[in-house]
């Protein structure tokens, strides 16, 4: 066994943890309970660095049960023995107080475990070591269900505990009593337990099923296969239709939210997932549906007539009638857009789609444009749409609007990618020449792409502003394009369901996040490093691109390039 | 003017570089033309003209009746001019069917509303694109076949050339414009490219031109042998008249070279 292997993520794990004190997120968290009365998210955040730092050494060295145990229990260590080093400076009396502001007496407590300097150190130092020779020892088990088994329970547990705001609220519409499970926002002792034994059997139980599964359905006739996939997609319909009413009306409204970004995220997939045109400017379709809508049906839009009549007596009162109409507006306006960037490539199309974003922009808050836009006020008092008993402003009636046009994008973006349309793309995407050589017009391809991604786009815009019901020029800035951009990346470009997961894991998740406070991007940072480096095909990722990206193995390395030797 | 192609005094130029000078130029159908010349003799610039990448400076060039002059890369491959890459340049991420697939565009119509309402004219146009994508593949016997679900970029180098070629016979071409298919090749390879050649001329009835230093494959197939240098044309018959002329040799081997051959 190599000592170093164990030494550096020690290092590594012991900087992260004086670095999460130093700016106050230990003792923030501690606030949160993980398990009541035993264990707070502070510490639990120490022991998750000590956790992964011992896998990571144990991992390293590929070393078996005992060894790893031991690096794992080295390493771990570690980072107790920083810890505790840092805690005895600031005890000792050096004053970093004027630069770390966070280092407080609250956090000293958290670090002492709420006990006296010594026996908080020997704790520390019981609980580093623990932690860090069953993560190392993990590794090393050689049965591959118990381990995952443990892994499951414990990644499980802590989740159900930090979804307690959501899961709380979710299990008491369903009528389930959470007074076993919960208690002042932790999960209980008994909940604990029972939670731990319930992931380990669970797991336990699915792994052993695993290759009888596979069996089964290798074995299983294409009728009963598709009634199986038919009867489980009618199930997460189902599941979907009923989630607002079962979740509530705060992440209803996040769901909304969610769902918008899939619209975009949709409607921008087809132009960088399937043309490979880099837009960065993609807030300008979001900005078109949303202001399109709002002129045609809000009281302030310029529409309205002397009389106080509104354009309504055309019969575009509400929002149904004039989505169709934003729509058309948005794909012609999408191709506008597209035309003169048609002889540009890669970073100068984005640039230049970056220009067009801010261009926008502009326009939707100059004072020029203002008598029918609005200005810096904006467009206000957007109708609420019939029947009244379906309100758009309510988060848990607007979701199934959105869900409704996720799947009509979804289906388009579906339908369009495995067609002649999507080959076209593609084959753009991969190399404009060549597909050019192939007889594809990339003028007309580039100009369909954009249009299209306009669509569905602008649908977004128009729901989002049917959802708030008044839009602002700043709801329009760049940060929209870069959100929708890494929606896509994250989820892996050209995949739909990546679309989904991605819009997710980045506009959901920060929702949820809030109550960590100024940490929430913090985290959110970290979590976009740690997939984008481990997952750079992105979350979901199109099986295509995947392959592409970890291709080295399989494929044949080129013999030589061009021009071989004359003769 | 009875040639399938025909180009009349075609230049270009590239700054200082004169690298086509008013070269004449013309293929027959069923005729294998090959084109050689030393690096730089503007070989693969006559192509890109050709196929419309590059506008000539001056000069005519017609097809099938049709003027090339002005259409666009995708235009000229519709009226039945297909090429190939001398890197090879397949699209990477797609499959070897799908790259097959994309050879069909010009011959096929569907556009959005066939994709989204899949109307049985669309299912019955995919299914014919598919069909003959298959049939391309298949051309190379077990060599893509096998492979239709790989990407394009996981194949052999091989395979790679074989396959651009199916991808260019996929878009029903005339003419086949084949930029040194031998590069990177084995001898026992070029036996094989040899023939292969020949049969898409036998079997598919194309016109074929192809650029190629590899002289054993060039006195192979061609039924005439073209010669440039710095963009002119230096020779034109058959290989050994074309092997014969003295500008042939002294362009390869230089002024000294060639005395010293006498």
């Amino acid at each position: 066994m190599n000592p170093t292997a164990a030494l550096k993520p020690g290092l590594i794990g012991g900087t992260v943890v004086i670095y999460l004190a130093a700016i106050g997120m230990v003792e923030r968290f501690q606030d949160r309970n993980v398990i009541t009365g035993v264990v707070g998210l502070g510490v639990v955040l120490i022991l998750l660095t000590i956790a992964i730092a011992a896998y990571t050494a144990a991992r390293k060295g590929r070393t078996p049960m005992p060894t790893g145990a031991l690096v794992g229990l080295v390493a771990g260590g570690m980072v107790a023995l920083i810890t505790l080093g840092f805690e005895g400076l600031i005890n000792a009396g050096v004053d970093v107080r004027g630069m770390f502001v966070s280092i407080t007496p609250g956090l000293l407590e958290t670090l002492e475990f709420g006990l006296n300097p010594a026996l908080g150190a020997i704790v520390m130092a019981l609980a580093g070591g623990t932690t860090g020779l069953v993560a190392g020892g993990l590794v090393g088990l050689k049965d591959e269900h118990l381990r995952s088994s443990i892994v499951f329970a414990v990644s499980m547990t802590l989740l159900i505990s930090l979804g307690e705001p959501i899961l709380r609220v979710t299990l008491g519409n369903l009528g389930i009593p959470t007074n076993w499970l919960y208690e002042l926002g932790g999960l209980t002792i008994a909940g604990t337990i029972i939670t731990l034994l319930a992931g380990f059997g669970l797991r336990w139980w699915l792994m052993g099923r695993k290759e009888k599964r596979q069996e089964i359905a290798a074995h299983m006739p294409e009728d009963t296969r598709r009634t199986w996939g038919r009867a489980s997609l009618i199930a997460a319909i189902l599941a979907l239709i009923a989630l607002p009413w079962v979740v509530g009306p705060f992440v209803s409204d996040v769901l909304g939210t969610v769902g918008l970004y899939v619209l975009l995220g949709l409607g921008l997939n087809i132009v960088v997932g399937y043309a490979g045109l880099l837009d960065l400017g993609y807030v300008a379709f979001f900005a078109v549906g949303a202001y399109a809508a709002a002129i045609f049906t809000s009281p302030a839009s310029f529409l309205v007539t002397e009389e106080g009549e509104t354009f309504a007596a055309a019969g575009f009162t509400n929002i149904w009638f004039a989505f169709p109409f934003v729509v058309i507006i948005a794909v012609v306006i999408g191709a506008m857009i597209g035309a003169p960037v048609l002889r540009l490539r890669g970073d100068y199309l984005a640039i230049v789609t970056l220009g067009f974003g801010e261009i926008i922009r502009t326009l939707v808050l100059s004072d020029w444009l203002a008598p029918f836009l609005g200005g810096a006020q904006g467009l206000t008092r957007i109708p609420a749409a019939p029947p009244e008993s379906f309100d758009l402003r309510n988060p848990q009636h607007i979701y199934y609007v959105i869900l409704a046009f996720c799947f009509v994008a979804a289906y388009i973006s579906y339908r369009l990618a495995d067609s002649r349309v999507g080959r076209a793309w593609a084959a753009m995407r991969e190399d404009e020449d060549v597909a050019e050589a192939m007889g594809i017009s990339v003028v007309r391809y580039k100009l369909l792409a954009f249009a299209m991604g306009a669509g569905v786009g602008s649908l977004g815009g128009v729901f989002f502003a049917a959802k708030i019901g008044s839009i602002f020029p700043n709801s329009f800035g760049l940060q929209v394009s870069i959100n929708v951009l890494a929606v896509i990346i994250l989820g892996g470009i050209g995949s739909i369901p990546g679309v989904i997961v991605g819009a997710a894991a980045l506009v959901g998740l920060p929702e949820l996040l809030r109550e960590f406070g100024e940490f929430r991007l913090l985290i959110y940072g970290a979590i976009l490093i740690a997939i984008m480096i481990f997952r750079p095909e992105g979350l979901l990722p199109n099986k295509r691109r995947q392959r592409e990206l970890h291709e080295g193995a399989g494929s044949a390395p080129v013999e030589l390039p061009e021009g071989a030797s004359p003769a | 003017m009875n040639h399938l192609l025909e180009l009349e005094g075609v230049s270009k130029r590239f700054g200082g570089v004169q690298a086509v000078d008013s070269v004449d130029f013309w293929a027959d159908p069923g005729e294998i033309v090959g084109v050689i010349g030393p690096n730089g003799a503007g070989k693969t610039t006559l192509f890109n003209i050709v196929t419309g990448f590059y506008a000539p400076d001056a000069g005519k060039i017609h097809f099938d009746g049709h003027n090339l002059v002005g259409l666009k890369p995708n235009q000229i491959t519709r009226v039945g001019v297909s090429r190939t890459f001398q890197a090879v340049r397949l699209f990477g991420a797609m499959t070897v069917l799908e790259n097959a697939m994309v050879g069909q565009h010009t011959r096929t119509k569907a556009g959005v509303y066939g994709a989204l309402l899949n109307t049985p004219r669309t299912v019955r146009e995919e299914q014919k694109v598919h069909a003959s994508a298959i049939d391309s593949l298949a051309f190379f016997g077990d060599r893509l076949t096998p492979r239709i679900n790989s990407l394009a970029s996981e194949l052999a180098y091989a395979d790679r050339r074989r396959l651009e070629i199916a991808r260019a016979m996929a878009t029903e071409p005339q003419l086949l414009l084949l930029d040194e298919p031998a590069a990177g090749m084995n001898p026992s390879e070029k036996e094989g490219l040899i023939e292969l050649i020949g049969r898409l001329r036998d079997v598919k009835g194309y016109a074929i031109v192809l650029i190629e230093h590899d002289m054993p494959v060039i006195k192979g197939v061609s039924d005439r042998v073209v010669a440039l240098d710095y963009g002119k044309k230096i020779a034109d018959g058959t290989y050994d008249e074309v092997a014969a002329n003295q500008q042939v040799i002294e362009a390869y081997l230089g002024k000294a070279g060639s005395e010293e051959q006498e």
